[in-house]
């Protein structure tokens, strides 16, 4: 357990009074020059840091509406200074949403807008400065890109949007962060956020069958790199490597053995989640997205499913079809290709969820309930499912397919108050690039609103169990629950109460294994 | 660049290079965090770093857990046990120990 | 025509102009500019018609802000309104000959006058006391409620409060400025105070956090559809980049191989 001081859980949650500079500081560790080169940003801080700074702002205001418009908007009104975590858990000013917009917008007055060129005093309009720059590096690393603030402002401005634009413009001069860098890294050259090579990804996935047809006495595959599968499965790679993670992998591979529907992951593409996103670079974005395309391209899919991530459910649902032309529309030869190659009857990519709701809603998975009858269950909604996708394409559908595919494996399910689900879901703390050790006082401070929800539902319902559909918010809730007096074990993969109760058949995969 | 008994370590505190390891260097990195390190301890260094050389990778926790309990008996095949071996974590703190590189993404 | 008549109409003209070629050009860099991604915000809706009544919940009634804050919802709301039934009433001295009856019909919309002060003072009020709020406020925020509380406090004056200016001068100098006809403005200083922070307005909509109002048309988290899987959404330099670089990005990717 982290030693970091925090109040007891209060019954609800009041509104801080603000302390300026509780969360002041140096930020997450910084990038080496050999991180940071590897993504084609520049080792150090550049000489002339100032001036391309202010060039790249120009670069983005010019290139992304969203930064141009919510720059310009902001009326300052306050609705969203008590809707981040992170203030609340902090209390410190510059977490407010508006508060962290403005260290950006002051310095985009202060050089793109008449009020701000001549007269800086009056409309807060402020030099890129070094100690600027600071506050930069520091509180755009204490902002996890949840974009809770933007459901609640009357001009729809997202927070995260100026967060990755500002990780973008640090980048670019030189100033990178660790964690998220070092892991664009790895995908890059090894395929997967963790840098697992493929012999140990393979036997990794051996182990667990061997562990499946223990427990089970059945027989279940996880195929690596099969090119005669129908579907390709692209998961968040901790769902190789981390507890609970691994379970929920368990879980997709007994759902798609009950299904029929030959599948393989691949040693290629072994990786979901797109960092690409959290420090808002559309080109790195994009390679991810395109070895995802290059996968299926190779191995011959008629079908996409990604497995439980949060921001890389955003990313392959909003984006995808924009950065590589996974789904209708895109004209170059090899988007054109895997048009022909993918099967229009399914929305491409589709989420395991969706997956697994079609086969319940088609009575193809049989459920022993009582298995999990010792769980009292509630949903955490994952920011970047709940307010950036959607599932089934039915209006909310993000919201009701995880909650239905829990009630068909689970007699006992709560859901935690309203105002902290759905859209208006508190981040589990850790998203948006923060899950790094080096920011586990932020960590265990943000999830304070999320666990004083969770602790609601505990006494009210007897919540015992807290399932997610997030890789992030697995491994942040397994290290903070112990912090607020909750057992670490608690949190669970969606698809491990599918798992526990799923009534498996002996079905060898011989479609599978004939082809090999 | 920081050190530990003349090896260099990065600003978490694990070893740049891994041949720099040595026991004595796994005894100093667990001193630094309060641990006396038992035999148990050791099994878990000992398999972890044998797993690495085999795959240049750490094993899953999944996989961990089942090697120690093969050698530790079932009782102690669990995560938790290992958590209470290495507070930490097993993965990160076990890895650090034995000299490994820090195991990050979304885990 | 006197000198104060001569400077005021240059002032209305001026502030008009600035208006409308400020606001153009934000207008027009908005719609320029390009949304590589969509970003729509939830509950975000699946069809055209969807963001239609999302946009017309959002400007009309301030949905989000009422989700946030019923207090700072409710003032903002009545201010606006209140806003917009003044912004009526006042078009009666602007037509040319004569007053069409509908606009006649509209002299109870003075009383909006009311809640448009309660709602500034609200607002204000918040941005004094409250301390988050009070830590986000530059001087301009303060001063741009003041500016509206003056010309909404000068106007009552003069029709609530017997402080009547020549209502035939306002009339003819009004319509003159419509018809080109320029005229005489009544000297009362608090009409002048009253017409002047109107033309301040109007001159810093583009400049200002006004911008607001065009602003919340463009913002794509609440104007995209949301069917990206379905259809295909790109900006035109990330096709650019996509024909120009097509090939040799396929190559990296073999190269990793």
């Amino acid at each position: 357990m982290a030693e970091v001081d925090i109040d007891k859980l209060p019954t609800y949650i009041e509104i801080p009074a603000i302390q300026k500079d509780a969360m002041a500081g140096d930020g997450p560790f910084k990038a080496s020059a050999e991180i940071q080169e590897q993504l084609g940003f520049p080792g150090e801080k550049i000489e002339n840091w100032q001036q391309v700074a202010i060039e790249k702002m120009a670069e983005t205001t010019s290139k992304y509406r969203s930064v141009q418009v919510f720059l310009d908007a902001c009326v300052k009104c306050g609705a969203c200074t008590d809707k981040c975590h992170y203030y609340l858990g902090t209390s410190d000013p510059k977490n407010m949403p508006v508060a962290r917009q403005d260290l950006f917008r002051s310095v985009y007055r202060r050089h793109f807008t008449f009020a701000g060129k001549y007269f800086p005093k009056l409309v807060g309009a402020k030099e890129l400065d070094d100690a600027m720059l600071d506050d930069w590096y520091n509180y755009f690393h204490q902002c996890s890109q949840c974009r809770r603030c933007a459901v609640f402002c009357p001009y729809g401005i997202d927070t995260a949007e100026i967060s990755m634009a500002a990780r973008e413009v640090m980048n670019v001069i030189g100033v990178g962060q660790k964690y998220s860098n070092q892991i664009l890294g790895r995908i890059n050259k090894i395929g997967n956020n963790l840098g697992m090579p493929e012999p140990a990804l393979r036997d990794t996935l051996l182990d667990l069958e061997e562990e499946i047809e223990k427990e089970t006495g059945i027989a279940v595959n996880l195929p690596l790199d099969n090119e005669h599968a129908e579907v390709l499965m692209v998961t968040p790679s901790a769902d190789f490597f981390a507890e609970p993670h691994i379970d929920g992998l368990i879980g997709y591979a007994k759902v798609f053995h009950q299904s029929g529907v030959t599948w393989t992951m691949s040693s290629y593409a072994s990786e979901a989640a797109n960092f690409g996103m959290f420090i808002g670079s559309y080109e790195v974005m994009r390679q991810g997205a395109l070895r995802i395309r290059k996968a299926a391209l190779d191995l011959g899919v008629s079908r996409i499913i990604v497995g439980e991530c949060g921001h890389a459910w955003r990313v392959a649902y909003s984006f995808w079809n924009t950065l590589s032309g996974i789904g209708g529309g895109a004209s170059d030869e090899y988007a054109l290709k895997l048009q022909r190659q993918l099967d229009s009857n399914y929305p491409q990519p589709q989420h395991i969820i969706e997956f697994t709701y079609d086969l319940i809603q088609k009575g193809i998975l049989t459920f022993d309930k009582t298995k999990n009858d010792h769980r009292k269950v509630t949903f955490h909604d994952s920011c970047n499912v709940a307010r950036g996708s959607n599932m089934g394409d039915i209006e909310n559908g993000q919201f009701i397919l995880p909650r239905e595919v829990i009630k068909a494996a689970c007699n006992h399910f709560a859901d935690m108050p309203k105002a902290t689900i759905k859209s208006s879901t508190f981040c589990c703390g850790g998203g948006g690039g923060l899950l790094t050790d080096d920011l586990i006082e932020l960590r265990i401070k943000g999830a304070m609103p999320r666990m004083q929800a969770l602790k609601q539902s505990q006494e009210n319902d007897g919540v015992n169990t807290l399932a997610a559909i997030c890789a992030i918010c697995k491994s942040q809730f397994s290290k903070v629950l112990p912090n607020y007096d909750f057992d670490p074990y608690m949190i669970v993969s969606v698809h491990q109460l599918v798992s526990d109760a799923l009534v498996l058949s002996d079905k060898s995969q011989t479609k599978a294994e004939d082809s090999l | 660049m920081a050190e530990i008994l003349g090896a260099e370590i990065d600003e978490e505190g694990f070893l740049l290079k891994m041949a720099d390891w040595s026991e004595e260097i796994a005894l100093a990195m667990a001193a630094e965090d309060d641990i006396e390190l038992s035999p148990e301890h050791w099994e878990v260094i000992n398999f972890l770093r044998e797993y690495f050389i085999e795959y240049e990778f750490a094993p899953a926790v999944r996989i961990l857990t089942k090697a120690i309990a093969k050698k530790l008996g079932n009782d102690k095949g669990n995560s938790r046990y290992l958590y209470s071996l290495f507070p930490y974590g097993p993965a990160k703190q076990g890895c650090r120990f034995a000299g490994l590189p820090k195991p990050t993404g979304c885990v | 025509m006197s000198l104060t008549s001569i400077i005021f109409t240059l002032f209305c003209y001026l502030s008009l102009l600035i208006f409308v070629i400020g606001l153009s050009y934000k207008i027009i860099q908005y719609s320029r500019t390009p949304a590589p991604l969509k970003i729509p915000i939830a509950p975000a809706p699946l069809k055209r018609s969807g963001v239609f009544m999302r946009m017309v919940a959002e400007v009309f009634l301030f949905k989000s802000l009422f989700k946030a804050s019923k207090w700072t919802w409710f003032f903002g709301w009545i201010f606006h309104w209140a806003l917009v039934l003044l912004f009526i009433r006042h078009l009666g001295y602007f037509w040319p000959g004569d007053t069409p009856e509908v606009l006649l019909k509209t002299e109870s919309f003075k009383y909006a006058s009311f809640p448009l002060i309660i709602g500034l003072m609200g607002l204000l009020a918040r941005r004094i006391f409250v301390d988050r709020i009070r830590y986000i406020s530059s001087p301009s925020d303060y001063l741009m409620l003041i500016l509206l509380i003056t010309i909404g406090a000068s106007g009552m004056l003069m029709t609530f409060a017997l402080y009547y200016p020549n209502m035939g001068l306002v009339y003819s100098f009004a319509e003159g400025l419509v018809t080109l006809n320029w005229s005489e403005l009544p000297s009362d200083l608090i009409f002048l105070v009253h017409i002047f922070f109107v033309f301040i307005l109007i001159a810093i909509f583009p400049i200002s956090k006004l911008l607001h109002a065009p602003g919340v048309f463009f913002s794509p988290t609440l104007n995209q559809v949301d069917n990206a899987r379905k259809r295909r959404h790109i900006s035109s330099w990330a096709m650019q980049k996509e024909t120009d670089k097509e090939v040799s990005i396929e190559q990296n990717l073999e190269k990793d191989e």
